[in-house]
Parts: structure tokens; sequence; C-alpha cells
């Protein structure tokens, strides 16, 4: 016989008309191996089926069951609850549209970023399918796939108290999303180009430090290195100065 | 028409450098402010060697002009590293809401931290001013002119019986942490902002500065009560 947990809910779905927000208990039986994303599951089947939230791939790869578990904003199919509490809160993202209950809307945030950041290789160089693929070092490689890991959970957004206060900050994930680029030899956009998309109150140097985002990303990327690697490369830029023989 | 041609000239203007330059100004008022900080009080903690020492120093530094182009340096700085720092700070309520709510929600110990910071810094640049005024009424800062101060109303004057209330020295401890506090962690940030550095060892190295600065501190308060209590030490102004 497993744990009993209370898991309190926020519910509220803005579809239904007079609907108001109200945290609900769900009382279930803890057992081995449980994720909260099974413990949702779980509720939906058996206790209620009205609960929305949003899952896909169970595995921390979509990023889509992002929430506020006990008030952090974490991945429901990474966090196991026998690590919680017997009693713990979860809450939809803050910052992102809520669908209802805890599924929010992080889509159309993340492909406004996407169009914002021109988040794809910009190259004047013309495709040839019947080319053998240019080799990549691995270092760079490598380099690139750290801040390529990004699932575009929303977590960093979330936690952030200036993605919370300022509608325009593009979080850690869209600085992080910048930094790849920059990386990648294959992307031929100058400092200067780069300097038009990040290098403003709105991009890196909106940015305070609080480092929310190094603490809470789920895929625990490198977010302190990769943002301070994007503000002093924009600054370089932005102050048309060069440090040779310097890694930025 | 000359309207439609400045219009003409700032909409096709890009928004350019301001939010960099800003940043930065931030940072390096930021890092001014910190180092004249750390200066100031090795500066006040030689009264712990001697105030013989003490008085060289502080007349060589009047000698030399240093102190009268220092205040009001470091005055502007300050003055600048608050409408710089200060458009950070979440002031509105809607702003302020926002971030006592995350952060409770979170229980995160950085954002926390930053929290302290922007209440600091009120603290900081109210005690700032007033310490400045009584320096300032004060002139010139010798062992024997500090000494007098900071056991004014207070550690001199209590007798059995008569309690008076510390004011300087209370207000010289809640300064002092407030300051060492505020500019520390500001350090870190600033690091955290732009350096290579991994934060935590980083954190904990500045944290031990700011040990070692506030007990510094701490102890040349002491001695300055010790020398105004005691005339053979030069307090004898008191």
């Amino acid at each position: 016989m497993g744990r009993q947990i209370t898991i309190s809910c926020f519910r509220f779905n803005p579809n239904i008309p007079g609907d108001k927000p109200r945290m609900q208990d769900y009382k279930l039986e803890e057992y081995e191996g449980m994720t909260l994303f099974i413990a949702l599951n779980d509720i939906r089947e058996k206790l209620d089926p009205t609960l929305v939230f949003d899952f896909v791939c169970r595995a921390a790869i979509c990023g889509s069951c992002a929430m506020l578990i006990n008030g952090r904003p974490r991945l429901a199919c990474k966090t196991m609850t026998r690590n919680l509490p017997s009693h713990f809160t979860v809450m939809p993202l803050p910052v992102f549209k809520l669908i209802g209950d805890l599924s929010v809307d992080t889509g159309k945030w993340f492909r406004d970023l996407q169009m914002r950041t021109e988040a794809w290789i910009h190259t004047t160089k013309k495709f040839d399918f019947n080319a053998l693929e240019v080799r990549m070092d691995n270092k760079i490689a490598e380099e690139i796939y750290e801040p390529e890991r990004c699932v575009e959970c929303g977590c960093c957004v979330a936690c952030c108290i200036t993605a919370n206060i300022r509608d325009d900050f593009m979080g850690a994930t869209g600085i992080n999303r910048v930094c790849r680029f920059i990386i990648d030899p294959r992307d031929e956009r100058a400092d200067a180009e780069y300097f038009e998309v990040v290098g403003d109150e709105g991009g890196t140097f909106g940015c305070v430090g609080l480092m929310a985002c190094d603490d809470m990303c789920p895929m625990e990327l490198p977010l302190q290195e990769n943002l301070a690697f994007v503000r002093r490369k924009m600054a370089g830029a932005g102050l048309k100065l060069t440090f040779p023989g310097i890694k930025l | 028409m000359e309207l439609a041609k400045n219009l003409n000239a700032s909409v096709n203007k890009s928004f350019g450098k301001t939010d960099l330059l800003v940043d930065l100004a931030q940072s390096i008022s930021g890092v001014i402010l910190i180092g004249f900080l750390w200066m100031h009080m090795l500066f006040v903690a030689t009264i712990v060697v001697s105030p013989e020492l003490f008085d060289a120093l502080s007349e060589g530094l009047d000698k030399y002009y240093l102190a009268q182009f220092g205040i009001p340096a470091t005055i502007l700085v300050i003055i600048i590293h608050i409408f710089l720092a200060g458009r950070r700070a979440p002031l509105r309520l809607r702003d302020l809401r926002i971030t006592y709510r995350m952060a409770s929600l979170m229980k995160h110990y950085d954002t926390w931290v930053w929290v302290g910071q922007v209440i600091t810094a009120l603290g900081v640049g109210i005690m700032a001013s007033m310490h400045l005024w009584t320096i300032l009424t004060h002139w010139p800062l010798r062992a024997a002119t500090s000494a007098a101060r900071v056991a004014s109303n207070g550690p001199a004057d209590i007798t059995w019986g008569s309690f008076t209330f510390p004011y300087y020295v209370v207000f010289y401890v809640i300064f002092l942490i407030f300051g060492e506090y505020h500019g520390g962690f500001g350090l870190y940030r600033i690091l955290v902002k732009w350096g290579w550095w991994e934060r935590h060892t980083m954190g904990w190295v500045l944290k031990g500065i700011t040990v070692i600065i506030v007990v510094l501190g701490l102890t040349a308060l002491y001695t300055f009560t010790k020398i105004a209590a005691n005339p053979a030490l030069g307090g004898a102004i008191h």
C-alpha cells in the first residue's frame, strides 16, 4: 500500500461561462515510480475527466507538461511524486495564455519568438541536393548541441520576474536560442545583425540576472553561461569592439 | 516642413545602442561604487591598527584633494546609479505584486536575494545621504572627530542608571550591513550577467569578502567607541 497523496489543482476554464478560478483537492494512492504525469492521468481517468492538462511524450522531450509544481516550474513527466510532500499544489505556468486548468498556450509565444529571433540558418549558399553535406567540426557540433537541447517548455519564462513583469522580454529561452545561432558557423549573420535581434531591453540587456532560469531549467541547460556569452557578444557588437585572443 | 523632416529623421532611426549603453553604465557604476565601498571600509579599518595611521591617511586624502574630489564624484556616481539601477526595481504596484507572488511561490533563493537588494537600496540611499550630511558638517575627518561622532549620544555617555540609546552605533551597524549586502550581491549579479565564472563558487567568494568587510567595519566601530570613551587614546574631544 503506497502513500496517500493529495494534489491541490488549480481549476479554471475560461471557455466555460461563469467558471471561477479555484483550487481543487484530489486524493490518490501513490505507487512505485509514479510521476506527476501519471498521477494527473490517474485523476483524469478515475476521479475527474474534466481536468485539463497537456502532455505528449511523457519523456521530457516535448516540453508540453510544464507547470508550477509546489510553486516551481517543472515538467510533470520528469517529477517523481515521491520527491514531493504528501500534499502539494499544481498550477499552470504564468506569463502564457491560459487554455484551461493546467494547460497554457506556449505555442503562440514560441512561434512569436521564432519569428522575432529569425531562428533559422541565414545563408546565401545555394543548397545542392547532390553534393555531400559539409562536415562540421565535432567540437562546434557539441557546442551547438547544448543550447539546442531546449525543449521550449517555458519554465525559464515562467520563473523569470522580468518576463512576468514585461511582455516584450524574450526570456532565457530566447537569448539561448540566439546563442545557438551565433555559435553555428553555417549562419552567416554578422554580430551587428544579431544585435538588432537581441541587443535591447527585450533581449539580452533586459535580463536582471536573477538566475531562476538557470536553477529551474528542466533540461539543465547552462543558461548562466549562454546568457552571459550573448551579453558580452552583443556588447562587443554594439560598441564595435573586438577582443582578439579573448574567448567571449 | 521642419516637423516632417525631423520626424522622417527619427522614425527611420533604429532604436540603437541606448539599451546597451544604459545597461553597461549601470554595471560600471555599480562596480565603481562597490570598489569605493570596499576601499572606504579598508580605510576606516585603519583605526583598528592605530589612530595615528587613520589620521595620516585622512590627512593625506585631504592634502592631495582626493577627498575634495572623491566625495562629490562619489555622490554623482550614486545619483547616476540610482537612476540606472532604479529602472530595474519593481516600483509599480502591479510589478510589486507580481514580484512578491512569484518570489513567495517559487521560494527561489536568488530571487529573494534580489528583493532584498531592492529593499537595501532604499535603505542605503537614505542612510548614505544622512551619513554624508553628518561627515560633511563635522569636517575634517580625524580619529578624534570620528570617534566623537560615532560615540555621541551613546556609549561614551553611558553611565550606570541612565541608559542613552546609541543612535550612531545602531545607525552605522544597519548602514554597514545594508551597504555590504546591496554591494556584495550587486557585484555578484553583475558578474553573473557578464562574467565567465560559475556563479555558486563566485557567490561564496563574494560572501566571504562581504563577511570580512562587515567584521572589519564592526571592529572599527568598536574601536571608535573605545577611543571616545578613553581620553588617553585620543578621544579628548568628547
